[in-house]
C-alpha cells in the first residue's frame, strides 16, 4: 500500500512539473489566447440571417455552432457515427436473439420504498430535461445524443431500482424499442434524402443532407415554424437522433438486466456450455 | 490569477487521484465508483472548459449507463479481481 502511495505522490510531482514547464518556461511554444481565425469564421456563418450578403450561402441559421458544424457543416461524419451506434445494439440483439419481450413478474420488486418514490418523483424530471436538450438543440448546447443519453439513464433508474421486470410492466417491450428507434433512424435518412426527392421532383441542383440554399441550389429547410427559429433540418435531426439513442440505450440496458436462465432458456443453451 | 485556472487544476488533480485508485483497486464495484467520481471531476473540467455540448453528453455516460453497464457485467462474472 505504501508504495503505491510513493507511486502516486511521484506522478503528481511529474504532473506539476510538465504544467510548470509547458505554461512558464513556455517548452511548447507561446500560448495564444486569442480565438482561432476557424473558430471565428464558424462563429461568424453559423447564424447569418443577412441576405444581402453571399455569405449567407455558408451559414447553418442555428445559432449554436456546435450543432450546426455537427449536423450540418460535417453532417456526413455524424451520420456515420450513428451507423456504428446502429451497429453495435444490431450485434447486441443478435446475440440475445429470440428474445423479443420482458415477461412482467412481481417477483423482484427492487429496492427499498424511499429509493423507488424518490426515483418516480425524478423521472418525470428527466424526462422533461431530455426532451428540452433535444428541442433545443439548434438554440442551446445540447442535441440528439445529449438528450437520448439524458433519458437512457431512466432505464438504468428502472432496471436498478424497480428490477429488469418493471420494463415489462410499463408495458415496454424489446420489440417496441427497436420499433422506436428505428423510426428515429428513418427520420434521419427521410432528412437526409429530401432534398435529394426534392430535386429530382422540381429538376434543380441539392445536395445530401442540405439544410440552407446554397450558391448553386435554391433548395431550403423551413427555417423558421410560427415565428419560432427552428434552423431548417437541425430540429428534425435533433429529434430523430433523440429517439434512436434513447431507446438504442434502452433495448441493451433490457437485455443486460434480463437474468441469465431467462436468456439461457431463450437461447437453449444449457448450463454445461 | 484567474480563479477559472485554480479550478481546472483542482479538478484535474482529484481526476487523476481517482484515475490512479481505479486502476490499483482490486474489488471491482469500488473501483467503479473511483472512475465514476474521475468522471465527474472531468465533468467540470469540460465545463471549465467552455465545452457545455460535451458536459451534457459526458455526464449522463459516464456516470450513469457506463458504471450500470460495468455493475451488470460484474454481476455476471466474479467481484474481486486476483
Amino acid at each position: 500500500m505504501r508504495r503505491s502511495y510513493i507511486v502516486l505522490i511521484s506522478l503528481i510531482s511529474v504532473i506539476f512539473v510538465l504544467a510548470y514547464l509547458t505554461t512558464y518556461m513556455g517548452i511548447l511554444g507561446p500560448i495564444s489566447s486569442d480565438t482561432r481565425y476557424l473558430a471565428k469564421l464558424f462563429l461568424a456563418l453559423t447564424y447569418n440571417p443577412d441576405t444581402s450578403t453571399s455569405l449567407r450561402y455558408l451559414t447553418a441559421m442555428s445559432p449554436e455552432a456546435v450543432t450546426a458544424i455537427v449536423w450540418d457543416y460535417r453532417g456526413i461524419d455524424t451520420f456515420y457515427e450513428t451507423t456504428v451506434f446502429f451497429m453495435a445494439i444490431v450485434s447486441a440483439l443478435t446475440i440475445y436473439r429470440g428474445i423479443t419481450n420482458i415477461e412482467s413478474k412481481t417477483q423482484g420488486s427492487g429496492l427499498s420504498i424511499i429509493v423507488r418514490v424518490v426515483t418516480k418523483l425524478l423521472i418525470p424530471m428527466n424526462i422533461a430535461i431530455a426532451v428540452s436538450i433535444a428541442v433545443h438543440g439548434h438554440l442551446t448546447p445540447g442535441g440528439g445524443f445529449q438528450a437520448g443519453a439524458a433519458l437512457a439513464v431512466i432505464s438504468v433508474l428502472l432496471a436498478v431500482v424497480f428490477s429488469g421486470y418493471s420494463f415489462g410492466k410499463l408495458g415496454m417491450g424489446i420489440s417496441k424499442a427497436v420499433a422506436l428507434r428505428s423510426m428515429g433512424l428513418l427520420g434521419i435518412a427521410t432528412v437526409t434524402l429530401l432534398p435529394l426527392i426534392y430535386g429530382i421532383v422540381a429538376g434543380v441542383q441539392t445536395y445530401l443532407m442540405q439544410n440552407y440554399m446554397k450558391v448553386d441550389s435554391p433548395f431550403t429547410f423551413p427555417i423558421y415554424a410560427w415565428g419560432q427559429l427552428i434552423s431548417g433540418t437541425l430540429i428534425w435531426l435533433n429529434l430523430a437522433e433523440f429517439l434512436a439513442v434513447s431507446f438504442g440505450f434502452f433495448v441493451i440496458f433490457m437485455l443486460l438486466s434480463l437474468r441469465e436462465e431467462t436468456v439461457k432458456k431463450y437461447l437453449g443453451v444449457g448450463d454445461g456450455h | 490569477m484567474d480563479i477559472t485556472l485554480v479550478l481546472i487544476a483542482i479538478f484535474s488533480l482529484v481526476g487523476f487521484i481517482f484515475t490512479f485508485l481505479a486502476v490499483i483497486e482490486k474489488d471491482l464495484p469500488k473501483a467503479v465508483v473511483f472512475s465514476a467520481i474521475q468522471s465527474a471531476a472531468y465533468a467540470a473540467l469540460f465545463y471549465l472548459l467552455r465545452a457545455p455540448d460535451i458536459v451534457l453528453v459526458y455526464l449522463p455516460v459516464s456516470v450513469g449507463l457506463y458504471p450500470a453497464a460495468l455493475f451488470f457485467l460484474i454481476g455476471k462474472s466474479e467481484r474481486v479481481e486476483e
